[in-house]
């Protein structure tokens, strides 16, 4: 009963409070009564007013921006194998980041790495008190802030001195201008007890018994309720709920020769409600292992360079990887050493689209737009829709390429070569660092094929090509999901590292089509190669089966927007959507398997019943 | 366990390379914590899991797998995963079949390793000794322990905790945290050993965090540990020691740095006992006799006065409890499934033997129920109850005014008094622990003029702590207690010390570096004054 009154009062105090302002003194008008009731907002704004007016060191700059941001989490997660429970945990917690920068718009204390910097006691981040009270919050906001401001003074005078060792500095700006924006939406109070979420992750791996090939199996429940908080000394004012459910399920098994084979199937929705039931679940993670049998006994599959066609859920990953380091429009940091890019290089972000605006970087057909404010494409949700982005920027519907032109570029507050102002991409999970990311990715097409054309295209393409038969790929590989402990996907992510950078993709469902019949049959130890974005100019047909890729965008160790940054869990990761039909590359490069196979157990399998 | 182990053993000692060992320990853990800080919750959890932990040893007792290679750092963290909570003996024997091939394995790629290292390098006499001693079996079930917690009250109580630190404008943080664990460790192995037991341990931990005006960190510490929750801590107690940490905190805040400082020093019992623990106790840990990158301080002293003859030191992890008191480190079976045993360690001041895991030395070879780990980390020989006896006690009182007689004859104007000492005994939190590292917390000047002990802040201690064991002069004729966490290589493990105070003839002190962190440029939010003023 308590539960919905408050519900119901929500509802009635819900009506967004929605005011776009100009920046610096605005009057606080607009603060819904929510707002005034919400001690956590409170306590940020007093705060940061007193460390506004009153923040300041002997011969350094006072603050010119002060940004508080704060996580409110409530997260469900439940674990089983085999149809046994092993964990089920439940965790509130509150996580506090804030910003300080001094300097201005120009030339501020951010966008440099250093190795040396200030240290101080106990941070500009942490872990905050979950009772949402004042007191407290102003205890560790005070101490964060101070900490954040020392740490600004400090990076300045490093970040200067850097500056004049350069023989030309930048001239892009630090930071860009925004509106600010006060909106407080309704909290949305956790509700465990709609379903008995461990009983559900019981029965949808009870049925992977029937599987005794399989080595190891687990099925994640996730369930995450996210409220973030957004204050800045601009004006802005944020409150925005974002909750996503998921299930993820891993299942592994070895081949006979020795070769480590592994599948998943995942589902992501933004309410736990909407999951599907267990049945719908089971019958989805049996099809998983399913599959992963069927490789299990396929045959090994030769080197072959000719025609690839990628089926719509394949396809979404392929674009996903291959664009994600290209989208970002935000010029990196500067850096006083070389390793920054080092490591994004290694692992695949270099932008191939910097500076290069006005040319063609797709075929003539094709636009691609990064819309997060489309909620949902033919009835089906995607994920990756929000209303404001992380720096409190309304969020925008960006057409990135115009029949195959290069027109724009994600951004956030962080200027760049080719643009200065923000359009409402920048994003974060767990409060890490903001950048610019895609949301929801549509490849729009003209000119596309139904799925009949598409098929014999592509077999004449093999015919033309000299091939007995080509490869089609159904679904790719994410390490993330399909890794059954957490071991395995460093290990995995670490070997793939190495190759990311000159293209090597992984797929998971591969099958050989032979020219004589079209007969499919499925193989196994594929690797691509040299899969770079530029492989999307010559694209020989489009489908017209456009799908829903959901996924989630790794944000882990800088993982996101690199191609390894497609590997997400829903533990963490930043929601995300592709859109796009089947798409049939003219030439991809395809490496069999040539490693050592490692050898199967010793000992044999006990029963699992 | 027992199916899937005969079944791993009868295929996997026929392999190449043949397995000789193997173990598979489930550890099942229930934990709850509370904790608050600054008057409002942080979080409140219940935790439970069951991890495996599957060790397969292959090529003989005395080389195998585990041989450290060259100039390499041994790994000290132990494969694991988590099982099946439910007790489904299908699910279970799966996970422990691909846990025993992985760890197979893992096993027989680090033997190869092992083997080729043996024909390159020169053989040290520390490595004459085996990998793996012989030890006889154990069977012991016991009965399960269970934990029943109500976080309600705790969540309460330690808000209300929290909220009494920051009574005052001097904290800048304080945090108080409570946990109840109880783990039910089940173990067998390939020699026959077959064991349950259940441990059982509830604890309430008090931090308080300040800076002093120059910039120095001001932490002060305390911790209740209890087995039956009707003894848990009453508010009563509890608040008196806010109050001390309190009265500390703000006395440090405001007390003079020390000058460098050549002297005796008087260590109160609590201060003593750490000192012990860490000064000698790590010292006497068989492992670090077999590595020749450790300083190996006693590897040749056994047989040897090490220290004066009125000291006698033994690890006694049997011993529940001291004079009342419950002892932290005390469990029946170590982590490599070996009986608890008391080790005299010093006998009269003479260096007797070590305390010893199942990794052997030249002239130790079995274990004396010493190796024990944190979860995920491998087992070396750790310190349990370390308990030091003097045969030449006298009341604390006397022991001072003796510290006072050496203070005028040696003509200084002061002794330094030692309340509290921080050592590898870490505190669950935001904190990083600092292993081996002797700073004295609380210190007092103990003038020999009768003028009232005055507090001072910034010492260090500098020489070689060890030389001062030489020095001990005399002791009290009543141990203190200190119940903690040590981490060290494998690992944070429950430990106990006890000691008297001691007297120490001659000790060196130096001022220990402060942070250039200064305090926060505002005043705490909650004693701002320009702010009320400004607002009215």
């Amino acid at each position: 009963v308590k539960s919905i009154i408050g519900l119901a009062l929500l509802a009635v105090s819900a009506a967004p409070a929605f005011a776009a302002k100009p920046p610096a003194p605005a009057p606080k008008q607009a603060a819904a009564s929510a707002a005034d009731a919400d001690q956590t907002l409170r306590a940020m704004r007093d705060e940061l007013d007193r460390a506004k007016t009153r923040l300041s060191l002997p011969g350094a700059g006072k603050p010119f921006y002060i940004e508080y941001r704060l996580l409110d989490l409530d997260v469900r997660a439940v674990t089983s194998s085999f149809g046994a429970e092993v964990s089920s945990d439940t965790e509130r917690s509150r996580f506090m980041s804030v910003d300080v920068r001094v300097g201005d718009y120009h030339l501020d204390s951010s966008n440099f790495l250093s190795e040396d910097g200030f240290e101080g006691f106990l941070g500009s981040t942490g872990q905050v008190g979950i009772d949402r009270d004042y007191n407290s919050l102003r205890q560790d906001l005070w101490l964060a802030t101070d900490q954040a401001y020392k740490a600004a003074v400090t990076q300045m005078s490093l970040k200067q001195a850097f500056l004049r060792s350069l023989t030309k500095p930048p001239e892009i700006d630090d930071f860009s201008q925004a509106q600010s924006i006060t909106r407080v939406d309704p909290r949305i109070e956790p509700d465990w007890t709609t379903r008995n979420w461990e009983d559900e992750a019981r029965k949808a791996s009870a049925g992977l018994k029937n599987f005794p090939d399989l080595y190891g199996t687990r099925v994640n429940y996730y369930l995450i309720y996210a409220t973030t908080y957004l204050m800045t000394s601009e004006g802005t004012t944020l409150r925005t709920s974002r909750n996503v459910a998921a299930v993820e399920a891993a299942v592994d098994t070895q081949a006979d020769d020795g070769m480590p084979l592994h599948n998943f199937y995942s589902v992501d929705v933004a309410r736990p409600g909407d999951l599907p039931d267990p049945a719908t679940v089971a019958k989805g993670v049996e099809q998983a292992a399913t599959e992963l049998m069927a490789l299990r006994s396929a045959p090994l599959v030769a080197d072959y360079t000719g025609p690839v066609l990628f089926d719509p859920p394949a396809a979404g990953s392929m674009v996903a990887q291959l664009t994600a380091a290209s989208l970002s429009g935000a010029r990196p940091p500067l850096s006083s050493t070389s390793e920054y890019d080092n490591m994004m290089e290694r692992v695949g972000g270099r932008s191939e689209w910097s500076g290069r605006i006005g040319t063609r970087v797709l075929p003539n057909t094709v636009t691609l737009v990064d819309d997060p404010t489309a909620k949902d494409f033919q009835g089906q949700p995607l994920l990756g829709a929000f209303d404001v982005d992380d720096e409190g920027v309304q969020s925008q519907r960006v057409t990135v390429a115009e029949n195959g032109i290069l027109k724009n570029l994600l951004m956030s507050r962080r200027p760049g070569p080719d643009f200065e102002a923000s359009n409402g991409h920048a994003r974060s999970a767990l409060l890490s660092d903001t950048q610019p990311l895609p949301s929801n990715l549509f490849l729009q097409a003209t000119g596309t094929l139904d799925a009949g054309a598409l098929q014999k295209k592509f077999i004449d393409a093999c015919k033309d090509d000299g091939h007995e038969w080509c490869l089609e790929i159904q679904k790719m590989d994410n390490p993330a999901l399909g890794s059954v402990s957490p071991g395995d996907f460093s290990d995995f992510i670490g070997e793939l590292a190495g190759g990311i950078s000159s293209g090597e993709r992984l797929p998971l469902l591969v099958y050989r089509v032979h020219v004589a019949d079209g007969r499919k049959e499925l193989v196994r130890g594929a690797t691509l190669d040299g899969l770079n974005l530029r492989v999307l100019r010559n694209v020989l047909g489009i489908g017209s089966d456009t799908a829903v890729y959901n996924y989630m965008q790794n944000p882990a160790g800088g993982l996101a927007g690199t191609a390894l940054g497609s590997f997400g869990s829903a533990q963490g990761g930043i929601p995300s959507a592709v859109i796009t039909p089947s798409l049939l590359l003219e030439e991809v490069e395809v490496r069999g398997f040539h490693g050592e196979p490692r050898r199967t157990p010793l000992v044999s399998a006990p029963p699992l019943k | 366990m027992q199916q899937e182990l005969s079944r791993s053993m009868t295929t996997l000692s026929g392999a190449d390379p043949s397995t000789y060992f193997v173990s598979y320990t489930v550890s099942d853990r229930e934990e709850a914590t509370v904790s608050g800080s600054n008057g409002a919750l942080l979080n409140s959890t219940n935790d439970r899991g069951r991890w495996l932990e599957v060790q397969t040893r292959v090529g003989t007792y005395q080389l195998d797998d585990t041989r450290k290679v060259g100039d390499g750092r041994p790994s000290w963290t132990s494969p694991g995963t988590n099982v099946a909570l439910d007790d489904d003996i299908g699910v279970l024997r799966r996970q422990m079949w691909r846990e025993t091939d992985r760890q197979y394995r893992a096993a027989s790629q680090a033997l190869i390793k092992v083997k080729t290292s043996q024909q390159v390098q020169v053989q040290t006499s520390e490595g004459s000794a085996g990998d793996f001693s012989r030890e006889e079996p154990h069977a012991s079930i016991g009965s399960r322990v269970e934990i029943h917690v109500d976080r309600k009250p705790w969540e309460d109580r330690v808000r209300r905790y929290s909220a009494e630190f920051s009574k005052s404008p001097s904290v800048l943080n304080s945090l108080s945290t409570f946990t109840a664990l109880a783990t039910n460790q089940y173990q067998v192995n390939t020699e026959g050993t077959k064991l349950a037991f259940g441990l059982i341990h509830y604890r309430l931990e008090l931090l308080v965090q300040s800076k002093a005006p120059d910039g120095m960190d001001i932490e002060r510490y305390a911790n209740f540990d209890w087995l039956d929750p009707k003894d848990a801590p009453d508010e009563k107690t509890v608040m008196a020691s806010i109050a001390q940490l309190l009265k500390e905190t703000e006395s440090l805040d405001k007390a003079p740095l020390v000058d460098p400082y050549a002297g005796p020093a008087l260590l109160t019992g609590r201060a003593a006992a750490v000192f012990f623990h860490e000064v000698f106790g790590h010292r006497a840990e068989g492992f670090r006799q077999k590595d020749i990158s450790e300083g190996q301080t006693f590897g040749s002293k056994v047989g040897e006065k090490i220290m004066p003859d009125f000291i006698s030191i033994k690890d006694d992890p049997t011993q529940a409890s001291l004079g009342g008191q419950m002892l932290l480190g005390n469990y029946p079976f170590d982590d490599e499934g070996v009986p608890s045993q008391n080790v005299q360690l010093v006998d009269r001041g003479v260096l007797k033997t070590f305390l010893m895991s199942r990794s052997p030395l030249v002239n130790v070879q079995h274990s004396n129920g010493h190796g024990r780990r944190q979860l995920g980390y491998v087992p070396v020989a750790r310190q349990g109850n370390l308990i030091v006896s003097s045969s030449q006690g006298v009341p604390f009182a006397q022991l001072r005014q003796k510290m006072l007689d050496l203070v005028k004859q040696q003509g200084l104007p002061y002794g330094l008094l030692i309340d509290d000492i921080s050592g590898g005994f870490t505190i669950t939190g935001r904190q990083q622990p600092q292993a081996f590292q002797v700073t004295p917390l609380v210190v007092y000047r103990v003038y020999a003029d009768g003028r009232p002990d005055q507090l001072v802040r910034g010492v260090n201690i500098v020489g070689t702590p060890l030389v001062s064991l030489s020095k001990i002069v005399g002791t009290s004729d009543k141990q203190e207690i200190f119940n903690g966490y040590c981490g060290a290589e494998s690992g944070s493990v429950p430990v106990a010390a006890a000691a008297p105070a001691i007297l120490i003839s001659e000790m060196e002190f130096a001022k220990k570096e402060t942070s250039t962190d200064k305090p926060p440029i505002l005043p705490p939010p909650a004693h701002d004054t320009a702010a009320k003023g400004q607002a009215q």
